[in-house]
């Protein structure tokens, strides 16, 4: 029975070694398939007779070269989609969300020590004005702080634009129906686009509500409707006693949309206008 | 396994993750990982300096660093791609770790890299642990061991731990003796390990 292992063909007359270089080797190696019920494990000393090494050390040792450098391959391929770098700009820019509300709310809370007139309650005061004032009013780390708060707010929305940019680039089915900013957010709560177009349709409504999902899962408490679809128009603007039903059709189109865009990778028009026509429908309240 | 006190350590060069190292050796936290609460907890399998491993979701090689400490060679699977990159670091700094990259459930990616093993090793999160074990037999040697590391929450979150782990001890038994069953409390919760022997 011929054994094909990663340092050459093995069977009862004998064995052809595939060389030494470990380059060649991982070549050769990523294109061998072996059925499991034939299979034999290798025993090293086979590799020794066949001329391939010397020793046991020599044999780990060019093992482990081969695998690493098959390895590296499998990474960098893994790493090629466009979806791989968005989902990592995406995240970037939600942690980004993250550090310059903190950052705003302690810059306040220190402002308003400094100066007992300021209160951003009651208020409608923008963040970026308040910035600007505390920036103004206040002196030393303070307003530092403030000046930098700012340049990450400007980094921020730069970044948004990118992402949405990339998002219609890549996913511009799922983009065109939910904007690019949410479809790059299902995108990286899926953790890539090959993962999202395997999602059904239900599993897509609630990305996001993962807390509220489990423990409605694990007893008693109401099934989320909606996950971060919400942050769509069409979902939020709903009339609550639509909105699950909103929430349930878009994710259903998302779902077919997000497997356009994996395996067509292009904008189908008549399938979004129909999904378009459908979502709307499903936003009328029965009279 | 070697012991300072009642403190689990390896033999080995330190900094691999940032742990501690005591009198010159690695400290191997059972709280990080569910290898060493094992053996903490008093079970599982001896590891000596001439058996041969198939660890099975390395992840980023922290247990798996540990466990080459003491064996001759670990053979690494993991299949994500990030902490791949990790685990191909430790595999360059000891010499005795072959990281492959592929999937567990899928042997016959990495069979032709494969030889007989003492020791199955697997910590995976995925549905199908057992099916997965049991397709990685092929290269562990008759009167080997497995060690699974069931990942209750992993399998089903709705179901209760124990029915899960029951359900998975009868898997095993189809084909392996189950030597061991424990929960890792209070290291780490609903994660229950499994130790089974291969007929000979």
């Amino acid at each position: 029975m011929l054994q094909r292992y990663w340092f050459g063909d093995v069977d009862e007359v004998g064995c052809r070694a595939a060389g030494t270089d470990p380059a060649a080797l991982a070549e050769r190696a990523a294109a061998l398939r072996t059925g499991m019920d034939s299979f034999v494990p290798i025993d090293w000393e086979t590799a020794r007779d066949c001329g391939v090494v010397r020793t046991r050390e020599e044999y780990v040792d060019l093992l482990r070269s081969v695998c690493t450098t098959l390895a590296r391959k499998k990474i960098a391929l893994s790493y090629q989609g466009r979806d791989v770098e968005l989902l990592q700009m995406v995240r970037m820019l939600d942690e980004l969300d993250n550090v310059i509300n903190l950052l705003s709310e302690r810059a306040a809370e220190w402002y308003q020590v400094t100066n007992p007139s300021f209160s951003r309650k009651y208020r409608s005061l923008p963040a970026k004005k308040m910035l600007g004032i505390i920036r103004k009013g206040a002196r030393g780390g303070l307003s530092d702080a403030a000046e930098e708060i700012d340049r990450l707010a400007g980094t921020r929305s730069r970044l948004m634009r990118e992402v949405s940019a990339r998002a219609d680039e890549v996913m511009p089915n799922t983009s065109a129906l939910i904007g690019g900013l949410v479809a790059a957010r299902l995108l990286s709560k899926a953790g890539g686009l090959p993962a999202l177009a395997r999602m059904p349709g239900s599993t897509i409504q609630v990305l996001g509500s993962e807390r509220a999902l489990f423990s409605h899962l694990r007893g008693g408490t109401p099934p989320p409707k909606h996950g971060i679809i919400f942050q769509h128009r069409r979902v939020h603007n709903a009339p609550k006693p639509v909105r699950g039903r909103v929430a349930r059709v878009l994710a259903a189109k998302l779902a077919i949309a997000a497997r356009l865009d994996y395996y067509r990778g292009e904008a189908v028009p008549e399938f979004l206008k129909d999904a378009q026509a459908r979502i709307d429908e499903a936003g009328v309240e029965a009279s | 396994m070697k012991w300072l006190g009642n403190v689990l350590v390896s033999p080995g060069e330190g900094g691999v993750y940032g742990e501690r190292t005591l009198e010159g050796y690695r400290v191997w936290d059972p709280y990080r990982s569910k290898l060493a609460a094992l053996y903490t907890l008093g079970g599982g399998i001896e590891l000596t300096p001439e058996i041969r491993v198939l660890y099975l979701g390395a992840a980023n090689g922290t247990t798996a660093s540990h466990v080459a400490d003491y064996v001759e060679t670990v053979y690494a699977v993991e299949f994500a791609p990030r902490p791949m990159q990790d685990l191909l670091e430790v595999a360059r700094r000891r010499r005795n770790i072959i990281p492959i990259m592929a999937d567990a459930s899928r042997p016959e990616e990495y069979a032709p890299f494969m030889e007989a093993v003492d020791l199955v090793y697997q910590d995976v999160a995925q549905p199908n642990q057992v099916e997965i074990a049991e397709r990685n037999l092929a290269f562990l040697k008759p009167g080997g061991h497995l060690i699974l590391m069931l990942k209750t929450r992993s399998v089903d979150v709705r179901r209760d731990p124990a029915e899960v782990l029951a359900e998975a001890r009868a898997g095993l038994e189809r084909r392996l003796d189950v030597a061991d069953v424990r929960w890792l409390d209070p290291y780490h919760q609903d994660h229950a390990a499994i130790v089974c022997s291969r007929r000979g």
